[in-house]
């Protein structure tokens, strides 16, 4: 379980509030979708929860463990990351970007391949074929499941997505939205989606918080969206006039 | 314990004073080496000397600050170089007078002394082709100046600048020549300038064996313009008199050498392409100085034949070579790959190391390695300074934009991953900045080892050696054993880091 207590970001030097005091809670488990207008402080909040970003205020805690007791480093391997267009590192193989970590961390050599050969059939890319390639010579859609397969390599109970579907063709990212909840189904991981799609966040999350200004609005399921709009703003986006 | 320093202090001062091996260094033309050679081989045969012989040095200024640095004992001047160029005098032309100055000054300034003259005056001579129809009524400097503007004037880069050079004789004799005509050129290509019509007029040294060679006809100096150029050698008095033998020969050697017998000697070299040192010995033997055999001309031989009979020196030379560009190449490496990724760590520092490195690139290297020889004398280690800082401008620029150019979202994945930013220097940045870094490596390595050749101007040796060597004696073949060696070893070079290249660069960012 991700619980967050009066979290803010103000950048400095400027002292622009990216992120305005929030709470929320995700269970584990869950998908959580947040989604907002560009710039309203979504991808701030997810670096917040990977401690890529430190908070100005609040805390963080996952599974009850405090994020700031920890070492920012070691509190990051433990949280699964997946940014859009995948980051893959374009000299390494396939295998070599989704072991990376683990090939730091000196985990056991067998265990590495069986791992890498699991992930990549879960991810429905043929480790015969695929192992060995660059990044360069994957599509959109087979580089973004090499980014999920790397960020789940470590086995973290919590996976972050920002925009991970943003780039790809709308069959693609279909298929993709099957494979990612029949995964959760299996794996059971908390997954936090950053994502500007309001079809995509009602149907990949079991929760969804919508920013704006870096303050969260409203926070439900689709049904509280649709019948209960907090506000104005609540319904034009829903209804598509806005994001 | 004080005893035993004294004890000890005596024994190396006692071992120095007996200690037979000298340093004799040459400037980088026939006549000078010609001279050091005679002085070498009477101290090896007579006097059971061993001798290090640095020949083929700089100009006056290296070899003056060689000498007073103690990077050699002795090496041969001439009375008005010390005069005008040294002590920065003028006015005396009467050659007793300024032997006399020029021995009292640099005894009084640098404890350094003359030896008797050597005999021979070689000063300065204007010399036109002796075929040129518009010199054919000229017989004196004078007479030249109603055809003056026309004329395109050749010295060697030294005398363009000297006190006594082209524009103090110009004003001198109030000679309306034409600057735009005036060039400086090394001095060993005047004499094939002006014989192959590209210059009407060279400002030519007396005893240069090419003067009748390439049927050279000398002006005279009616208004008495160029001062007197004796020959003899430079020496520490501390070294004289730690050297008896020394005095022995000089005595010897006074008044010894006519000024036909040096233009025979210097166009033996020159055009006849014999070896100095040989030409040096069969004089030494003819006056009954040293015994021995007089040595005969080898038949002149092609360039392979050439090559081939030289390979051992080629082979030192190329060593000497691959010493100096490798060791400058691996300093550079060891401070510019860290000099790099620091200034991408402090940009504020950037700002700051740019402009200096910028700037010590644009010195060009004579004078870079002229500015250093005061510092760290001749030889090895001033070399390998200029090179290493030359090299270091496209190594430390390439690692620098290298990882400055690496795409943000590779950094924030390997972040976010979970990587320290040590291990996304080594693991992401610096792999990804492969391919710009060896870029400038490669430059590097071309720069080096080009610049390299000048080495030898400061007694480093190197495939340089043999290029200066040759353009001073006007030997086509000692060039070539020289350029061909140091453009295929340019050409290795960078096939060998296109190779490596392979080996570093992942086929990921290849493709
Ligand atoms: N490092 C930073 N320094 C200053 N301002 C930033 C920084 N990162 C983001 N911001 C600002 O914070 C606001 C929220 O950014 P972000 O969280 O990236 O928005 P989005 O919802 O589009 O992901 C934006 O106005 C952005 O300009
Ligand atoms: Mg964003």
């Amino acid at each position: 379980m991700i619980s967050v207590k009066n979290l803010s970001k103000i950048y400095e030097p400027d002292g622009f509030i990216a992120v305005n005091h929030i709470d929320f809670e995700i269970p584990t488990g869950s998908i959580a979708c947040i989604i907002g207008t560009s710039g309203c402080g979504k991808t701030t909040t997810l670096k917040m929860l990977n401690r890529l970003v430190e908070p100005s205020t609040g805390e963080i805690r996952v599974n009850n463990e405090l994020a700031i007791t920890y070492d920012p480093v070691e509190w990051r391997r433990k949280i699964g990351y997946v940014i859009q267009k995948a980051g893959l590192l374009p000299h390494m193989t396939v295998r070599e970007n989704i072991t990376l970590l683990s090939r730091i961390l000196k985990r056991d050599k067998k265990h590495i391949v069986e791992k890498s050969n699991e992930l990549l059939n879960m991810i429905g890319m043929d480790p015969n074929t695929f192992a060995d390639r660059y990044p360069i010579e994957l599509s959109g859609g087979q580089q973004q499941r090499v980014g999920i397969a790397r960020a789940l390599m470590e086995d973290p109970p919590i996976l972050l997505m920002d925009e991970p579907f943003g780039a790809l063709d709308p069959i693609t990212r279909n298929s993709m939205h099957e494979e990612l909840m029949y995964m959760n189904e299996k794996l059971h991981k908390t997954i936090v989606i950053v994502t500007h799609d309001m079809e995509e966040a009602f149907k990949l999350g079991n929760q969804v918080m919508l920013m704006n200004k870096g303050e969260i609005i409203q926070m439900g399921n689709e049904k509280d969206f649709k019948e209960n709009p907090k506000n104005q703003f609540v319904e034009d986006f829903v209804s598509g006039q806005l994001g | 314990m004080g005893n035993l320093v004294k004890v000890l202090f005596f024994f190396l001062l006692t071992t120095h004073l007996w200690s037979k091996e000298l340093t004799i260094g040459s400037k980088a033309f026939s006549e000078s080496i010609i001279l050091s050679e005679m002085l070498a081989q009477v101290l090896e045969e007579n006097y059971n000397y061993k001798i290090n012989r640095k020949m083929n040095l700089g100009g006056t200024k290296v070899l003056f600050d060689a000498l007073d640095g103690g990077d050699i004992d002795l090496y041969p001047d001439y009375t008005g170089t010390g005069y005008i160029m040294l002590l920065k005098m003028q006015g005396e032309t009467d050659p007793q007078a300024v032997y006399d100055i020029v021995k009292k000054e640099y005894e009084n300034r640098f404890g350094i002394t003359w030896s008797p003259s050597l005999g021979f005056n070689n000063t300065y001579a204007i010399a036109v082709r002796e075929n040129d129809p518009r010199f054919k009524e000229i017989k004196t400097i004078s007479d030249i100046i109603p055809i003056a503007n026309k004329l395109r004037f050749v010295a060697a880069h030294e005398s363009m600048e000297r006190k006594d050079g082209y524009k103090a004789f110009k004003e001198f004799y109030k000679i309306p020549f034409d600057d735009n005509k005036a060039k400086g050129v090394d001095s060993g290509l005047m004499y094939s300038a002006i014989r192959d019509d590209h210059a009407d007029m060279i400002m030519s040294y007396s005893t240069d064996g090419r003067i009748k060679a390439y049927n050279l006809k000398i002006l005279e100096d009616d208004k008495k313009f160029f001062p007197p150029y004796y020959a003899a050698f430079l020496v520490k008095e501390k070294t004289l008199e730690d050297h008896p033998a020394l005095v022995e020969i000089f005595e010897l050697f006074d008044d010894f050498i006519s000024e036909e017998e040096m233009i025979e000697m210097n166009d033996l070299v020159d055009r006849a392409k014999r070896e100095p040192k040989n030409i040096a010995h069969n004089f030494l033997v003819q006056k009954g100085i040293i015994k021995g055999k007089i040595k005969k001309p080898q038949l002149s031989k092609g360039f392979i034949a050439y090559t081939l009979s030289k390979k051992n020196y080629l082979l030192k030379i190329t060593k000497e070579h691959l010493l100096l560009s490798f060791g400058a190449l691996f300093l550079a490496l060891l401070v510019s790959i860290p000099t790099g990724v620091a200034l991408t760590r402090f940009p504020k520092l950037s700002k700051l190391v740019f402009p200096i490195i910028n700037t010590v690139q644009t010195i060009p290297s004579l004078a870079l390695l002229g500015f250093l020889i005061p510092l760290m004398g001749i030889g090895y280690l001033p070399a390998v300074i200029a090179l290493f800082l030359y090299s270091l401008l496209p190594l430390i620029r390439n690692t620098y934009s290298g990882i400055e150019g690496v795409n943000s979202n590779y950094i924030e994945a390997s972040r976010g991953l979970g990587l320290t930013p040590m291990q996304i220097l080594f693991k992401v940045e610096i792999p990804l900045a492969m391919p710009i870094i060896l870029a400038g490596v490669r430059t590097a390595s071309v720069i080096v080892i080009g610049t390299a050749t000048l080495a030898a101007l400061v007694g480093a040796g190197g495939l340089g050696e043999p290029i200066f060597r040759g353009v001073a004696t006007v030997n086509g073949n000692l060039i070539l054993l020289g350029a061909i060696p140091s453009a295929i070893l340019a050409i290795v070079v960078d096939k060998f880091w296109e190779v490596l290249e392979k080996k570093l660069v992942s086929p990921g960012i290849r493709l």
